[in-house]
């Protein structure tokens, strides 16, 4: 999509609402004036509205809902399903409600016959060509068109046609294996194609022909190439694009539906899991402006196939063969404790990415007892100056939704389309709303919309923090400058001296607000920033340094460390859901459960914590991962101090308040202290190329061992690389 | 709960009161007698004036069913030897075997005397009878390693 200019805007045209009030949001603050705002009837209650504000909008002020299906508040207005049809006083011709800005002095009537016999109309239009398959229809039960018509629909049918000559039909479309098309049931709203090329920065939708010959599809045959594409599913008002994974498992009125957090990424986007029979049948977004607006990624929504295959359902151990071998937890726990017990103080653990505020608690305060402080995350991060002692070091600190305000972006060795898409939908917004300038260091990649990419050497962030790059004076010149620091390339061994040089590069910038916080982390994986805050140290070396007899994974499965890092007779106890990497050097295996299946902390990279609910039992002998560690503690005669959530929930207190504060942000400080702490830094940084790991969307569907686990995620791999084959 | 014993003391003060022979008693005694009467609440008994008397109606109610438990297994039809009836019957009076309240026991003696009626007459059913061998019944984990281990937890 194009990008529209301040300007462009300002002069009129047609207005995204969002826009309108974005710009009005911008304009106040720039003279610090209010526009006089106009006042209008509505049903005849008063309504006071700024100037620009659509009668759809004013309506809702109130708490009266327009019936409409191509209006949609984050996408741009298209105005041509005609459904939000209102009569407006002295106006000869009923005013489509979500395209029609509020004149002074308005009398609208929402409810009136005029309005009454426009919605009938627009139904019975819509409705001739669409075919009566609700029976079979994945959208039956939630289907804007079937309340609607129920709701504003004629009470009567005109159809003639008893000889059955046929309705319009068109071609299904092939969108990859995430979305399922029946076209003929399309209602042409665009909302799919606005999505699209507004969110997701992907132009391949779009119509064909016109009148009744128009069609919605990408032309020639063609995957729709993104990591958001599953949110035009829940876009469509009708039942033309659904899930293919979920297609023809379930209803709407016979699953159940809880809301939770998504891990798969660092973001921590809130999602609905719906669960029938046991299962999880599908994942949904849930609404929250601070994180994922109404989007999710792709991986959080169609991964959870991966939460039925590979996973560990029983106790197991391995026996003199070298092969695991299915035990009971009796067994499986007294043969772990035996070895702890033997092992004395030479412990360590080490924390993957779907580890939970829960079992990082328990396992710290059991290793500590044990006499052990070897606890570490998979993932690194550098540990010279201030390390991880200052929070703000590794937080995304200004936050998600505030990267939408920013002026001008600094991605520093970072992807963030593929890290945290939702981040990089955010950057998106503000490019195309809001002027945003994007400068990238790091590998190219294509991030959908467009930034100066300055090289991937480190010496060009070594210019910029001396100040002698060209992008100084952007820097220096905007108002509310980011540097957003991705947490792959801080883990190189040079990362203390990227870390130091975006230290000093964001105390060289002059944000215009006091609290609009420069620096940023981006993290990777769900756990890292609750494992940070309880005082885990990332990286695997201090488990090398230490050769620990016994070495207890919590659900790392990344591979940071081998069996060949550790001494030949350590004992290395698995605990997490899945057989993945982990599990298979392991000498036993304690099943945990996944993040359906359990009601745990998580905190997201901008320091929120937010917590998952159960959706579904565990599978097998399964059991939650806190619990397994507190069982162990009291057959080493280290009983651990908690036997509920409630208890366990007071020590997270205990150790860190914010952890148990759901749903908060907590911000953190001391950027100046942290910088000078990184002065004394002895790094410096090499000469290698900064690189990322998910370049492509190929790289991005399979990161985990839950997504390592799905086909769906395999399917779209495959996809993915199908469509680079083509010629389109 | 009152035990036997103050019975007992009620059972003499009562006969105090009505034999002509018990008015021999001293004075300080009489008064004692009234004290006690003014600290304890006057019990009436159910059957049995004392404990021998409740244990012969225990003993009979015994061996009225020791006698109806072959007749039991004929009319009831039910997949129990009479030999098995011999060692439920036993548990069934051993399981009170420690009541010394001369008032539970008659009022159990009475509950006893009911079931056996209702047997006889065939107003039970085969499930009622069979309900007296019920699975052992192991008691719930409390403590949280063996919730753990049950999978309770």
């Amino acid at each position: 999509m194009l990008r529209t200019t301040l300007g462009k805007v300002l002069t009129g045209g047609s207005l995204s609402p969002k826009r309108v009030t974005a710009v009005v949001r911008a304009a106040s603050s720039q003279t610090g004036k209010k526009p006089e705002q106009i006042e209008v009837f509505i049903d005849d209650i008063p309504v006071k509205v700024d100037p620009g504000t659509t009668v759809l909008q004013a309506a809702a002020m109130i708490g009266i809902e327009i019936p409409r299906f191509c209006y949609h508040e984050r996408l741009a207005v298209a105005g041509n399903c005609r459904m939000c049809l209102v009569e407006v006083e002295k106006s000869p011709k009923p005013v489509a409600a979500c395209a029609m800005p509020v004149m002074k002095g308005w009398r609208i009537k929402t409810d009136s016959e005029m309005t009454k016999k426009a919605r009938e109309g627009i139904m019975e239009f819509l409705l001739i060509n669409h075919p009566l398959d609700c029976p079979i229809c994945d959208q039956g039960g939630e289907c804007d068109l079937q309340d609607q018509s129920m709701a504003f629909g004629s009470d009567r049918s005109r159809f003639v046609d008893i000889d059955h000559t046929g309705k319009r039909a068109v071609e299904d479309k092939d969108l990859g294996p995430l979305i399922k098309t029946v076209m003929t049931r399309c209602i042409h709203c665009t909302r799919c194609i606005r999505f699209a090329s507004e969110v997701a920065g992907v132009d391949d939708l779009g119509t064909t022909g016109r009148g009744n010959d128009m069609q919605i599809g990408t032309y020639v045959e063609k995957m729709f190439l993104s990591e958001l594409s599953g949110n035009v599913i829940d876009l469509c008002p009708v039942g033309a694009l659904t899930s293919k994974p979920y297609s023809f498992t379930a209803r709407p009125w016979e699953i159940r539906k809880i809301d939770s957090i998504d891990v798969l990424d660092a973001v921590g986007s809130n999602i609905v899991v719906s669960s029938r029979t046991g299962e999880v049948m599908r994942i949904m977004p849930r609404v929250n402006e601070e994180i994922n607006e109404e989007w999710i990624a792709d991986k959080s929504r169609f991964s959870y196939d991966g939460l039925k295959r590979q996973r560990l359902i029983t106790p197991m151990l391995r026996d003199n063969t070298g092969e695991l071998k299915p035990v009971d937890w009796e067994a499986a726990l007294l043969t772990v404790a035996k070895q702890i017990r033997n092992a004395g103080s030479s412990i360590g653990a080490v924390a993957g990415g779907f580890a939970d505020a829960e079992v990082l608690v328990a396992v710290k305060d059991l290793l500590n007892y044990l006499g052990s402080e070897a606890l570490c995350t998979e993932h690194t991060f550098p540990l010279d100056g201030s390390g991880t002692d200052l929070r703000s070091s590794y937080l995304l600190n200004n936050g998600i939704a505030g990267a939408e305000e920013a002026d001008f972006v600094l991605l520093v060795g970072t992807n963030p389309r593929f890290e945290a898409p939702l981040l990089n939908s955010r950057l998106r917004k503000a490019y195309v709303h809001n002027e945003l300038d994007v400068a990238l260091i790091g590998p190219k990649v294509d991030l959908r919309y467009q930034y100066q990419h300055l090289g991937d050497s480190p010496s060009i962030l070594q210019q910029l923090a001396n100040g002698q790059h060209e992008v100084n004076k952007k820097l220096k010149a905007a108002k509310k400058p980011l540097i957003i620091v991705g947490s792959e390339v801080l883990a190189r061994p040079d990362g203390s001296a990227i870390l130091a040089a975006a230290q000093k590069l964001s105390a060289s910038t002059s944000p215009e607000e006091q609290n609009w916080r420069v620096l940023n982390v981006l993290h990777k994986v769900a756990s890292q920033v609750a494992a940070l805050d309880i005082g885990y140290t990332p990286g695997v070396d201090r488990i090398r340094e230490l050769n620990p007899k016994v070495l207890l994974l919590l659900g790392a499965d990344d591979g940071a460390i081998e069996k060949s890092d550790l001494p030949n007779d350590s004992f290395i106890i698995y605990l997490g859901h899945h057989g993945d990497h982990g599990a298979s050097i392991a000498d036993a295996i304690l099943p945990g459960v996944a993040y359906t299946e359990k009601q745990a902390t998580y905190v997201n990279t901008e320091g929120r914590a937010q917590q998952t609910l159960v959706a579904v039992s565990p599978p097998g002998r399964a059991r939650d991962d806190w619990k397994i560690i507190r069982a162990l503690s009291e057959l080493l005669g280290a009983k651990l101090p908690y036997d509920n959530l409630n208890e366990i929930r007071d020590r997270l207190e205990e150790v860190a308040p914010h952890l148990t504060k759901y749903g908060e942000a907590e911000t953190a400080n001391y950027f100046k202290q942290a910088q000078e702490l990184s002065k004394g830094i002895k790094t410096q940084l090499d000469n290698s190329p900064f690189d990322v790991k998910l370049k492509e969307l190929s790289d991005y569907f399979m990161t985990d061992s839950i997504s390592r686990a799905s086909p769906t995620m395999a399917k779209c791999v495959q996809a993915v690389l199908k469509q680079k084959q083509s010629k389109f | 709960m009152i035990t036997t014993k103050i019975l007992n003391l009620l059972f003499i003060l009562f006969f105090s009161c009505q034999c002509h022979s018990a008015r021999t008693v001293t004075c300080d005694r009489k008064m004692a007698h009234q004290t006690i009467r003014q600290n304890l609440k006057q019990v009436k008994p159910i059957l049995s004036l004392d404990k021998e008397e409740a244990r012969k109606r225990v003993l009979s109610l015994y061996k009225a069913w020791y006698r109806q438990l072959p007749y039991i297994v004929k009319q009831y039809d039910i997949p129990k030897t009479a030999e098995q009836l011999k060692q439920k019957l036993r548990e069934e009076f051993t399981k009170h075997q420690d009541i010394k309240d001369v008032r539970v026991i008659d009022m159990l003696v009475i509950k006893g005397q009911m079931e056996l009626k209702e047997t006889v007459n065939i107003w039970k059913q085969k499930g009622h009878l069979m309900s007296y061998f019920k699975d052992t019944w192991e008691p719930k984990p409390t403590d949280f390693l063996s919730k753990f281990l049950a999978g309770k937890e």
